[in-house]
């Protein structure tokens, strides 16, 4: 009786592990990610799994790469980079994955940026993290192989962008700066600084503001009485709500112009209508009229994960990252090595973000996303449209039919 | 105070009110009172916290410090009824506060009064340790995302005059006026309140004249984290809901209480007020960046001037 029981312990056990090992042969092709599962930036982090998840489940359904399936391997670091640097350790030495997807963190990525570059050796390819030197790195700077990319926003390119799209763009010259003394308003505003005195700018004003703040009337009407055109600020949701709902009770339509902390559908939840003409730079949007390609992505993650997605950015970032290297794979093979040198010679790749007509990386250029590939939003009505431009000025799409240009003073809509 | 240092070039941009525009009144006018009408919301808040600190302090001589994370649970519990399960505003607050009464008394229970029975001042770390655990706690039960709690009162500003104010701020302001109004005359007028002045001024005396001090000092630390309950019902849809909201607004809530007179609950709601002010016409005038040094310097030179705090009377000991 006893001895049955031990047997069929131990058939379920030999089971369970070539169920295992069946999980994964050694043909298949590992894809690691470590980043925030759970916690705070856990909206990043999943959406960044599930972008991977899609492309890799389509990719295997038609025979994956070369015949071999590809094969995703996540762990959570949740957020924090003591824990991502022990899981890129794990995901390379012990599950032994060719690529890896880039953490949420900026911090985490510049902390496994070195390692990456001189022992794991094994290529990464970032969508959400921005910091500029995660990919202008010390192996970049001495003509080493740089094993990162990026295919999201970045540092200096996004505050060349911000400034630039309102003092070209929108022709103000009296630009106003409002950021957060938080870690990433800091960066923020120095870089926006540095743009502005690139155009021989100063701000007219240069306010801050901190976390646990409950009101911006202050520096507001500071920056209304310093005659500004318009304010360019880094913060995330939680702070720009405060000030979206400030500028409204003061009645006050300075344009305001963000970087991608807001770029997704939180801050339309937090602030409402009061967000209603802000302005967010971003690398996609998936509101307004949509490619066939984008709305069948849209729809599957609707359809698979039941809810509609909260950082598109990571999820259409994910998913062309995996079918970037699915591209190189089928060229060059599955050597990380020969990966990393591929991602440096992929001449055009149509991707969900952009529809790459020249080269996605260089070898001196590692983020596939340039300061021309950038757009800037418009939140409208719960909507974040691109604002385009024609002859007759800045426009957005409100639906398939119906255009309207802004108002280059406020961005009210004409 | 420099008439508008700050603003280079001020431009004569009458205030942005749109349609029905009231009388004008001058640019720079306009700036002082706004700015300080703002900045008088944010008082109300720090009062109305700083009242709880006051309110231990007379009882017992101890204060609950972590009374900032007490805001916070008290935010916190204000989404899960309001926006997670719909319970109506008027609804949620009397069970927040009875849920907060309770929770305030068993805090006190466990970390207070032994250490006060011992006579030992480690009730400084055990409220704070409370305080910690709360942060975590929440952060488990509701992750550390902020997450965003719509006003009560919608997001149309108040007009008064040129200048406007959130419905949200209007109503703090209004609520702390009430409370303190109210506080004011349950000590002096009602048998429990002149209790509680009792035993502030004496303990032994109180009880030797048939006071229940114990059951005072429970109801003071219970009413102290109510009025932190009250506290982050009210703030919770200007700051959204997360762990951290409360932290800093009870720390200078503490200031506030300091530089009042920690046995001084008229002088909180003053001193609220007019650290609130004080506050958004640095931001306004000088610099949002030196606003708390400004501020915790002033609590320092107020303590060192009269350290019984501005509004407090020096002990008189009798022999």
């Amino acid at each position: 009786m006893i001895l049955k029981q031990t047997g069929t312990g131990l058939a379920a056990a030999v089971a369970a592990f070539l169920a295992t090992f069946g999980a994964a042969s050694a043909q298949d092709v590992k894809i690691g990610y470590s980043g925030a599962l759970s916690g705070p930036a856990s909206f990043t982090g999943l959406d960044i799994k599930r972008g991977a998840e899609m492309a890799i489940d389509e990719i295997n359904a038609k025979g994956g790469v070369k015949g071999r399936k590809l094969v995703l391997v996540s762990r959570d670091d949740e957020h924090n980079p003591v824990r991502t640097v022990a899981q890129y350790r794990e995901l390379v030495e012990r599950e032994r994955v060719v690529a890896m997807l880039g953490a949420t963190n900026s911090a985490s990525m510049l902390a496994v940026t070195p390692i990456v570059n001189e022992t794991l050796k094994v290529p990464v390819i970032c969508p959400a993290t921005d910091a500029t030197a995660i990919t202008e790195n010390d192996a970049a700077k001495a003509g080493q192989d740089n094993y990162l990319f990026r295919i999201g926003m970045y540092g200096t390119g996004q505050a060349n962008f911000i400034t630039d799209t309102m003092v070209k763009r929108f022709g103000h010259t009296k630009v106003a700066l409002l950021n957060w003394t938080g870690g990433w308003g800091v960066t923020g505003r120095t870089e926006l600084q540095r743009r502005l005195k690139e155009h021989g700018l100063t701000p007219v004003a240069d306010e801050t503001f901190d976390s646990n703040d409950t009101d911006m009337t202050p520096q507001i009407i500071k920056i209304r009485n310093a005659g500004a055109q318009s304010i360019l600020n880094y913060a995330l949701v939680r702070e720009n709500t405060l000030v979206a709902q400030t500028k409204q009770k003061l009645g006050d339509d300075t344009p305001y112009a963000s970087a991608w902390g807001i770029a997704g559908p939180a801050f339309w939840k937090a602030a409402g209508q009061a967000a209603e003409g802000i302005l967010s730079s971003t690398t996609i949007t998936i509101d307004g009229p949509q490619s066939p390609e984008r709305l069948a992505l849209i729809e599957t993650y609707r359809k698979r994960y039941n809810q509609e997605m909260d950082a598109p950015t990571s999820v259409f970032g994910a998913y062309d990252s995996v079918y970037l290297y699915k591209l190189v794979m089928e060229r060059d093979g599955v050597d990380p090595k020969a990966i990393r040198a591929g991602l440096e010679s992929v001449p055009a790749f149509k991707g969900l973000i952009k529809d790459f007509q020249r080269p996605v990386f260089t070898k001196e250029r590692h983020n596939a996303i340039t300061e021309d590939d950038m757009i800037m939003t418009r939140w409208t009505n719960g909507k974040m449209l691109e604002i385009k431009y024609d002859d007759k000025g800045p426009y957005v799409d409100i639906d398939d039919k119906t255009k309207k240009y802004l108002d280059k003073k406020n961005l009210a809509l004409m | 105070m420099t008439r508008a240092t700050a603003p280079a070039g001020p431009r004569e941009r009458a205030p942005a009110v749109t349609s029905s525009s009231p009388a004008a009144i001058p640019l720079r006018m306009y700036f002082f009172l706004q700015i300080a009408l703002s900045g008088l919301a944010t008082g109300a808040i720090y009062g109305l916290i700083a009242v709880g600190y006051s309110l231990t302090f007379m009882t017992t001589k101890a204060l609950n410090f972590a009374l900032g994370m007490w805001v916070m649970l008290g935010g916190m519990l204000t989404f899960s009824l309001t926006v997670q399960y719909g319970v109506p505003p008027l609804v949620a607050l009397p069970l927040i506060l009875i849920l907060m009464l309770a929770l305030g008394a068993v805090a006190e229970r466990f970390s207070v009064a032994p250490f006060l029975r011992a006579g030992s001042d480690v009730w400084v770390m055990s409220t704070l340790a409370v305080g910690l655990l709360m942060i975590d706690f929440a952060e488990i039960i509701w992750g550390r995302s902020p997450t965003p709690v719509p006003s009560f009162f919608g997001n149309a500003p108040v007009r008064i005059g040129a200048l406007s104010i959130l419905p949200q701020q209007l109503f703090i302001i209004a609520i702390a006026c009430v409370v303190f109004f109210a506080l004011d005359l349950f000590y002096r007028r009602t048998l429990t309140g002149k209790a509680f002045r009792a035993v502030a001024h004496s303990g032994e005396v109180s009880a030797l004249m048939g006071i229940n001090t114990r059951r005072v000092q429970v109801a003071s630390y219970a009413a102290a984290a109510a009025f932190a309950g009250l506290a982050g019902f009210m703030v919770v849809p200007l700051t959204l809901a997360e762990p951290q909201m409360g932290t800093v607004l009870g720390l200078k809530a503490f200031a506030i209480a300091i530089i009042a007179g920690l046995a001084a609950p008229r002088g909180i709601l003053v001193c609220g007020l007019a650290y609130g002010a004080l506050e958004a016409l640095i931001s306004g005038y000088l610099y949002t960046g030196i606003r708390d040094i400004l501020g915790f310097s002033l609590m320092i030179l107020a303590l060192s001037l009269k350290p019984e705090g501005l509004f407090g009377r020096p002990v008189e000991e009798r022999a």
